[in-house]
């Protein structure tokens, strides 16, 4: 209710700016209208090209097929990266989650000091703060120096320490809003440590550790630039598709890309009901 | 998190088992690819003598400099774009009624659930001599004729790119816009402030500094970028970041193309360490 309530405060508040329209503000309908067509074009492309034939780059809008759907189903190299990027999706988002509820936990310790923290943090925001061709390409050195051989190993690797911040991001503000007088009250009570975790934060943690989850794998699952540095002789989704761009593409691309985009809209619109479900329960 | 104190050998192992894999996995490849950059390929096989000839290579070859220059006038460019058009788009959606912005605010960040490659090639649809844009030019009569010149060439890279990390620009700045009180809102208006002056002495202030932050993000991305320069770029959009990939593909020199991105690494955490500034100081006004 008190979200609701400072919404319509605040959509109050704003009617002073929105007040008749002038020549500015038909100017930045006009340009977000712009951005949003820019945005959008290219998708709409993809997803019509995945119904419709081109001839001599022009669609042909009468001939509506799901044929490239068909034809993706029997497209053995396409199935079989699409199983690699799952499991090495799957892999990473796991070790991201164990790492960084590790990481924030120990980084929320009341007595740990301001610096150590600093450095922490810094650490694991670096992976996703600096262009990924660097981090892609110093895991490629450190793996071959310690005579790593590039395949899941490495990919995982890559895909981890990337999602890393996102992931740590999320639990440590969920970690930060548990009240910290129902833990003390749990060690008082004489729960040791690992039972306070695991029957009175861990609970508390599941739906922003469900949230960080959907997101890692979303990241990790599109990753294209890091993974090109560390892949071995197995590829990734994404780099089957640009070395498939690169010699020539085939039509059911579309039909794939069309079907993942619908899946992680899914998966978003549920990420996102996920975290504003928990917010709803906390506040009174 | 811990009512008592546990025992300092307890605590060892778990700052330990914290900062091992941190140090392993972010901090010691970072490391070995600055050692890297000391080493030299000779014959096609790398010499792990230590001097500073590689270095000194990547950093005074005129090639590489000009190389250097032009993509910093890119990422600029960029990133300016997408501070200007990320702005106006999140300042656009934030004065929807409320009902709007969610849905709205969703469309601006979907393109980053569509597959990064799969982005750039359908820019490739949109750029090209067929393309939707030539398509659109055309039918309004702007040009008599498709022009080719969107497609393959420096161009193709700017508006790509702009494309891509928009959404990177408008999330941060729409946060930023979100943040400010409705009660300063409230009291400009009361004030007698209108809308432009309102937008001129309170909005604009309190949320530049969060699309800034925004727009720096793209700039290091468009940075160290070698997809898009490589599939809608052509010879002309060739970029650092495509040089220094290269050095690990085809050229097969991994010590120059590890000097070469050292410069990009020291050029990212400036940048990054600019970004913390602008972020910390909102709070300090």
């Amino acid at each position: 209710m008190a979200t609701v309530s400072a919404n319509f405060r605040a959509a109050d508040a704003r009617r002073p700016l929105i007040g008749k329209r002038s020549l500015a503000d038909w100017l930045l309908g006009a340009v977000a209208g712009i951005v949003f067509l820019a945005l959008y074009a290219p998708i709409f492309l993809v997803f019509a090209l995945s119904f419709f034939r081109t001839r001599r780059g022009e669609v042909q809008w009468d001939s509506f097929s799901l044929d490239w759907y068909g034809a993706l189903f029997s497209n053995a190299e396409i199935a079989q990266a699409l199983v690699f990027s799952l499991i090495v999706g799957f892999s990473a988002t796991l070790a991201a989650i164990v790492l960084a509820t590790g990481i924030a936990l120990y980084a929320s310790v009341p007595q740990r000091s301001e610096r150590t923290r600093a450095v922490l943090e810094f650490l694991v925001f670096l992976p996703f703060l600096l262009p990924p061709i660097i981090t892609g390409l110093s895991l490629l050195i450190l793996s071959r120096e310690i005579g790593l051989p590039r395949g899941f190993i490495t990919i995982s690797i890559g895909h981890t320490v990337f999602v890393l911040a996102i992931v740590y991001r999320i639990l440590l503000t969920r970690i930060q809003a548990v009240s910290r007088n129902v833990l003390e009250a749990s060690r008082d009570l004489g729960a040791s440590r690992w039972q306070t975790f695991r029957y009175i934060l861990l609970p508390q943690l599941g739906s922003a550790m469900a949230a960080a989850a959907m997101l890692a794998f979303a990241l990790s699952f599109d990753e294209t630039m890091i993974t090109l540095f560390l892949v071995g002789d197995e590829s990734t989704l994404p780099l089957r598709l640009y070395a498939m761009m690169r010699v020539g593409f085939t039509p059911e691309i579309n039909a794939l890309v069309t079907l993942v985009l619908i899946a992680s809209v899914l998966l978003a619109l549920i990420a996102a009901r996920f975290i504003r479900g928990r917010v709803g329960d906390i506040e009174p | 998190m811990n009512a008592a104190r546990p025992s300092p050998l307890s605590g060892l192992a778990v700052g330990a088992a914290i900062w091992a894999p941190l140090l392993a996995l972010i901090f010691a490849p970072l490391m070995s690819f600055l050692i890297y950059g000391f080493f030299q390929v000779e014959d096609n096989q790398i010499q792990r003598t230590l001097s500073l000839e590689t270095y000194r290579e990547a950093l005074t070859n005129p090639a590489y400099m000009r190389t250097f220059g032009k993509t910093v006038l890119l990422a600029l460019q960029v990133s300016l774009a997408c501070l200007v058009l990320g702005y106006a788009t999140a300042y656009f959606v934030w004065r929807r009624p409320a009902r709007w912005r969610a849905p709205l605010l969703f469309l601006l960040a979907a393109p980053l659930l569509m597959s990064y490659v799969i982005r750039i090639y359908a820019m490739r649809g949109v750029l090209g001599a067929n393309g939707l844009l030539n398509g659109v030019l055309t039918t309004l009569g702007i040009v008599d004729e498709p022009v080719t010149a969107f497609l393959f060439n420096l161009t193709a890279v700017k508006l790509t790119l702009i494309v891509i990390l928009l959404p990177f620009a408008t999330l941060p700045t729409f946060i930023a816009l979100e943040r400010i009180p409705a009660s300063l809102l409230q009291a400009s208006s009361d004030l007698g402030a209108g809308a432009g002056r309102t937008f001129r002495s309170v909005v604009l202030p309190l949320s530049l500094p969060g699309a800034t932050v925004g727009a720096m993000f793209t700039f290091v991305l468009a940075m160290g970028d070698f997809l898009a320069p490589e599939l809608v770029g052509g010879i002309d959009g060739f970029t650092y970041g495509r040089l220094v990939f290269t050095q690990f593909g085809l050229a097969f020199n991994w010590p120059l193309g590890a000097a070469l991105s050292a410069l990009l690494l020291a050029v990212a955490l400036c940048v990054v360490f600019g970004a913390r500034a602008i972020g910390s100081a909102r709070w300090r006004r």
